[in-house]
């Protein structure tokens, strides 16, 4: 299954440094080295083994967006699955972003009108925290106005925080069609690994592909009330340790920890997953939750492959 | 014997002394305007990321220190760092310079000017007048700012424009030990300098490193650390050399255990009827642990166990021994415990007991 990805903003808005994050593991602190985008950089990556997702990085100077929306209008914008539109939230030029922005969401209802559409407010990290939201909820209203009756999804990023694996997680959950089954399977994995939580991730990006908490209020976690970042946190942990661990020309394997909080292991569930098992029965030990692990690696092969045939 | 005593403090903390620089270069931009670059070395930063674990990206927000400022922290021995404005004098610091255990002087590496020199040359001397056996240290910080050639220039001409000076006092401070160390508070440089700094105020260091010699040789483990897990710092290593990427992924390690622990800390209240609350008194005390296999090719584990509240050993472990001799592995960690707690409580009962 092939998914195009539409990437667009202007011109230091972003878009290449988020997408060398998450798709090719470069460190935010690599992303200033990163020049202009020239035209169309096009990439295909491989999303939970069978899903392809073909990237298109729109560089965004004017030239080329100029020519995106005439001569290019058609080849751009057709067959997309998802436009992201990155807006830097100190862009000094919005109202010239804003008309691009318009310009481009005409070209995809023209071309690709079921497309979901999500917008970005990047570089969050540069608002002082105590402003952050007050300033996000500004940006969202102009946004929201700015689309019209287009359906959008705004979102706040920064490549220095967990905001932007919560960001990616989502966008990639609305091309995979079955995601909802897995969650079903990883409630009932949980509840025989007398587990509080468990949490399936991408094994490339470490995006959250499904949990085993569903989001109705009578769910044990909500009266455990346990950190509601803490699933793009482990991703941005995780990402942070394999990159450090390649950095030593090793590669990560998994984890075990028996914390004075929980206990929990991260390891191989399929070919193209990870998942992370937390308990917090200290009677429970990680051997038991590897053996449980290792018994769930076929139905979770078969479950994933169901998965994305829609 | 070397440690200074102060007579008032309940516990007897050996005392470090930040110092630095707050330089303001004028430039007239028109004829009214001034701007002013600042050159402040980075002590505050230094403290707050090593001690109150502030992300580096914001000790930009730091305001300047404008009085001098003491913090205790307690490790294996109790610390207390003192943090002092740009500019302090030896007559303002408000306490002897023998009451100090060490003098770290901190340079902005961009900072090429005769002040920050003049005014380190300034301390050494007046220290070691009243303390031969302090421990000097020159921090050459932000050092991630410039490139590798300029960082290695400005680094030596730092280096040789305060020997230079030293001698010009003197020629008998050319025998003072000074140690120069490359810093920056975004990467892990500054542990592994802060780190033999606090080292050389161990007294007990070589027993801490036979115990973790006796555990790597017993383990097969080519590389061990006793870390102080909230400040990153190692207190005592084994024998063989501290290669810098294996120290950063120990550190790395560390950060990321000490960021699960509260993300899946449940703040629901204890379930009164789970069946081991029903007798907690007879329970052993639990350490927490945790194990990474790296490179299934090659394969290697990283284990944590803590070993005191504040104190954990790290060690790399071929993952055949982790996995097939798991029960040694376990004893020899049990045996360096108990070693480090001899240690530890030894070093309490020195620290409190100096009191009378
Ligand atoms: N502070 C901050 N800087 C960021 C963030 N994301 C990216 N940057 C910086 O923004 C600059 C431009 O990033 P790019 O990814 O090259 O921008 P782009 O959108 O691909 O630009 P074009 O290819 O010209 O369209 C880089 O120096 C990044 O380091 C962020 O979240 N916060
Ligand atoms: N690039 C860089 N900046 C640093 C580093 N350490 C501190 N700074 C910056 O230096 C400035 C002054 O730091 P501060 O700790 O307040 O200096 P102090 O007056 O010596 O205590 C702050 O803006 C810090 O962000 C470092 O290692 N690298
Ligand atoms: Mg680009």
């Amino acid at each position: 299954m092939k998914k195009k990805v539409l990437l667009m903003g202007a011109s230091g808005s972003g878009k290449t440094s988020m997408r060398s994050m998450i798709f090719s593991n470069n460190p935010a602190s690599l992303t200033s080295r990163l020049g202009a985008t020239i035209d169309v950089e096009q990439n295909h990556v491989r999303f939970l083994g069978d899903l392809i997702l073909n990237l298109w990085d729109c560089g965004g100077q004017d030239a080329f967006m100029d020519s995106y929306l005439s001569t290019q209008r058609s080849t751009i914008f057709s067959h997309a699955g998802v436009m992201i539109y990155v807006f830097d939230v100190e862009s000094r030029e919005m109202a010239k972003d804003l008309e691009y922005y318009r310009d481009c969401l005409d070209g995809l209802s023209q071309f690709s009108k079921d497309a979901s559409v999500f917008l970005l407010v990047h570089k969050m990290d540069l608002v002082r925290e105590g402003e952050r939201s007050a300033v996000f909820q500004r940006k969202a209203a102009e946004l929201d106005k700015a689309s019209g009756d287009f359906p959008v999804k705004v979102l706040g990023t920064s490549i220095y925080d967990e905001t932007l694996y919560k960001a990616w997680s989502s966008i990639v959950n609305t091309l995979i069609p079955n995601a909802r089954n897995l969650n079903t399977h990883l409630r009932i994995f949980a509840e025989a690994c007398s587990a509080m939580e468990v949490i399936l991730f991408e094994r490339a990006t470490f995006l959250v592909i499904a949990t085993s908490s569903s989001s109705d209020a009578s769910d044990s976690v909500v009266t455990h009330s346990l950190d509601p970042k803490r699933y793009e946190r482990t991703s941005e942990l995780i990402k942070a340790f394999k990159q450090s661990c390649s950095r030593l020309r090793e590669e990560f394997h998994s984890l075990e920890m028996e914390l004075a909080e929980f206990t929990a292991v991260l390891d191989e569930m399929t070919k193209n997953t990870y998942v992370l098992v937390v308990v917090h029965n200290p009677v429970v030990e990680t051997a038991a939750i590897k053996m449980n692990i290792r018994m769930a690696r076929k139905k979770f092969e078969e479950l994933q492959g169901d998965t994305l045939i829609s | 014997l070397a440690k200074p005593q102060q007579k008032n403090d309940p516990l007897h903390r050996s005392k470090i002394l930040l110092l630095g620089t707050r330089r303001f270069i004028e430039r007239t931009i028109s004829s009214r305007a001034i701007i002013e670059h600042d050159y402040r070395s980075g002590k505050t930063s230094i403290l707050q990321v090593l001690f109150k674990n502030l992300p580096s990206k914001q000790t930009f927000y730091l305001e300047p220190t404008m009085r001098v400022t003491k913090h205790p922290y307690d490790t294996l021995i109790p610390l207390e760092i003192w943090d002092c404005p740009g500019n302090i004098t030896v007559d303002t610091l408000g306490a002897p310079l023998s009451e100090f255990a060490s003098i770290v002087f901190v340079i902005d590496i961009r900072d090429l000017y005769q002040q920050p020199v003049v005014k380190l040359v300034e301390f050494i001397v007046a220290a070691c007048q009243v303390n031969p056996n302090i421990n000097l240290e020159v921090f050459v910080h932000k050092a991630e700012k410039l490139q590798e050639d300029d960082k290695i220039e400005n680094f030596r001409q730092i280096h040789e424009r305060v020997m230079d000076r030293l001698v010009d006092e003197s020629p008998e401070y050319e025998q003072v030990p000074l140690n120069f160390h490359l810093t920056s508070v975004y990467d892990y440089t500054l542990q592994e300098a802060f780190s033999r700094v606090i080292h050389k105020l161990i007294d007990s260091l070589p027993y801490l490193e036979n115990l973790l010699n006796v555990f790597c040789s017993n383990t097969s483990s080519p590389k061990a650390f006793l870390f102080d897990t909230t400040s990153k710092l190692y207190v005592a290593t084994d024998a063989s050399p501290v290669d810098q990427a294996t120290h950063n992924l120990c550190c790395d390690y560390l950060q990321m255990l000490n960021s699960f622990g509260p993300l899946y800390k449940s703040n629901a209240p204890p379930q009164a009827d789970t069946p081991d609350s029903a007798k907690p008194s007879t329970k052993a005390p639990f350490y927490p642990s945790a194990s990474t296999s790296l490179s299934p090719s090659q394969p290697v584990t990283l284990t944590y166990h803590l070993v005191t509240p504040h104190l954990a050993l790290v060690a790399s472990l071929p993952t055949p021994v982790f996995e097939m001799r798991r029960g040694l592995v376990e004893w020899n960690v049990v045996w360096f415990r108990e070693g480090v707690r001899e240690i530890w409580e030894v070093e309490k009962e020195r620290s409190e007991g100096e009191l009378v």
